[in-house]
Formats: structure tokens, C-alpha cells, sequence
């Protein structure tokens, strides 16, 4: 559960899982799996970093059980993400349009103080 | 929405990347150089072993300033997996121009970060790779002139020893 006092604006959402960034606290929360984790921004980077780095083709070409899941614990959080094929796929999705989602808020910021402080 | 990439970091994501490559580079570089230090120390280049050990301090040198500046940038600097460091080397002619083609080799990559800088409109950093730049003339200047001393020179006889007592006088004088 996020935080009560925490100020959050959804950065980003699917039928899978939703990010939101709080303000208050300088922190993203990522929904996914029917938990709620906080990550500061250059750790929810490289979870993303971790994620996308996951062989899926090994995965899914390899017979042995151990493929079928990923353990991720990420540093910092009291998380252990145990993901399938799809729930990657997902995962991947949300941090992804995230990313952008963030990434964009920034340019928009960017081209806004520029306008206020040139106009 | 609160600005929190820029909080965190003055450095574009694709900027960060290639200051980690280069990192990575430069590494790799100090490795090699140690490696040529020793080779020339098992042959009794005593001067060209000197050398190699001296340019290894300094290729690390530069990584450290790389590293710094990444940090310094709100960036995070990672501390490369250095492999496929060599062992053996052909002659000692071939080390130095091995040496020379590495040197060549880095000149490209700082270009390569210049013109992305360039591109990405990043001229903090842009002003940052100008040192290595003019660095690397030196570099290359030292490499080649070395090489020229196995023409001059020559190794027959005692020609070797004589290259090894002169590479230590070959400076760089900026105009």
C-alpha cells in the first residue's frame, strides 16, 4: 500500500500494473502483482535495466523447470518479484511507457521553464 | 508532475552510456599497457617496460577523470569488467604499434562522443572531451615517433638496446 501521506500522480498504467509518482517524497510506486513498491529513480532505472536483460528466448527454448521463472529482488525495496514469460512481457511494458512517460515530463519541463523564462 | 530525472542527473541517458563505455575503454586500455610493461620486462626492455607501466597510470588516470565527471554530472559511473587482456605480444616493434593502433583507436571513440554531444546539444560534456582530444595528439605523437625509431635506428645488433635507451626521450612539444 502506498504511503497515506504520499502525494502521487499516475506516471503510467496498463491492465497490469500502474506506476505513480510521489512528489512528497521524490519516489515512483510501482502496482504490480498486488504489490506496491517504491523505488527512487535511478534504482527504478535499473530495475528496468534488470528486466530487460532477462533472456526470455532462454527461457522459453530451455526444458529445465528452472527457466520458467526469474527471481528479482531488488536493492533497496523488501521485494521478491518471482515473474513467468508473460509476467515480464508486462513488467516490461509498464517500465517502458514509464521511462517514456518520465523522460517526456522532463522535455516538457524543459521547453515550459524555457518559454517562462525567454518570453 | 515534479521534474524528478532532472533532479537526479544533469546527464542524458545516451551521454551517460558512452562516458560508461569509454570508462570501459580506458580500462582496458591500462590493462593492456601493464600487460605490455611486463612482456618488455621479460624481454629486458627496462626503459620500454618503465614506459608501459607509466602509460598504464595514466590510461587510469583518465578513466578516474571520467568516472568523476559522471558522478559529478549526477550520473553513475560503473566500474567495467576488463577481459581479453593479451598475455603475449609478437615483437617488440609490434607492441608499439599496437600501442599506436590503440591510441588511434581512443582518438575515434572522443570523436565519437564529441559529435554525439554535439548532437544531443550536451556542450558541458562537450567541453569535458576537449582535454582528451588534445591529450590524445600527444599520444599518438609519442607512438609514432617510437615506431620511427625501429627505421632509424634499426634491429640489428645492439639496435634494440639502443631503441630502448632512446624511446624515453621522445616528448611531445606543443608547438
Amino acid at each position: 500500500m502506498i504511503c497515506p501521506l504520499a502525494n502521487v500522480e499516475k506516471v503510467f498504467d496498463t491492465e497490469h500494473g500502474v506506476v505513480y509518482q510521489c512528489s512528497r517524497q521524490n519516489c515512483y510506486w510501482l502496482e504490480f502483482q498486488g504489490t506496491t513498491t517504491a523505488f527512487k529513480i535511478s534504482d527504478l532505472f535499473l530495475f528496468k535495466k534488470r528486466i530487460d536483460a532477462i533472456d526470455i528466448e532462454a527461457m522459453l527454448s530451455e526444458s529445465s523447470r528452472s527457466y520458467d521463472f526469474e527471481i528479482v529482488m531488488p536493492f533497496r525495496t523488501e521485494r521478491c518479484y518471482l515473474l513467468n514469460v508473460s509476467d515480464i512481457l508486462n513488467l516490461r511494458e509498464i517500465l517502458a511507457g514509464t521511462k517514456f512517460m518520465i523522460q517526456l515530463n522532463s522535455e516538457v519541463k524543459r521547453c515550459l521553464r524555457r518559454g517562462c523564462v525567454i518570453a | 508532475m515534479k521534474d524528478l530525472l532532472k533532479l537526479k542527473s544533469s546527464l542524458a541517458e545516451e551521454i551517460e552510456n558512452i562516458l560508461n563505455a569509454q570508462i570501459k575503454v580506458e580500462a582496458h586500455a591500462s590493462a593492456l599497457y601493464l600487460a605490455m610493461s611486463s612482456w618488455c620486462d621479460d624481454q629486458g626492455f627496462d626503459n620500454a617496460a618503465a614506459f608501459f607501466a607509466r602509460q598504464s597510470d595514466e590510461e587510469r588516470a583518465h578513466m578516474l577523470k571520467l568516472f568523476k565527471y559522471v558522478g559529478d554530472r549526477g550520473g553513475r559511473a560503473i566500474s567495467p569488467e576488463i577481459t581479453n587482456v593479451p598475455t603475449d605480444f609478437e615483437s617488440f616493434r609490434g607492441v608499439f604499434e599496437q600501442t599506436l593502433e590503440q591510441e588511434m583507436f581512443v582518438t575515434e571513440q572522443f570523436n565519437n562522443i564529441a559529435d554525439v554531444c554535439m548532437k544531443s546539444k550536451d556542450y558541458v560534456t562537450f567541453n569535458f572531451v576537449q582535454w582528451f582530444l588534445e591529450e590524445q595528439v600527444e599520444e599518438e605523437y609519442v607512438a609514432r615517433r617510437i615506431i620511427e625509431l625501429f627505421d632509424v635506428i634499426g634491429e640489428q645488433g645492439t639496435g634494440q638496446w639502443e631503441i630502448d635507451k632512446h624511446l624515453v626521450k621522445v616528448t611531445f612539444d606543443e608547438a
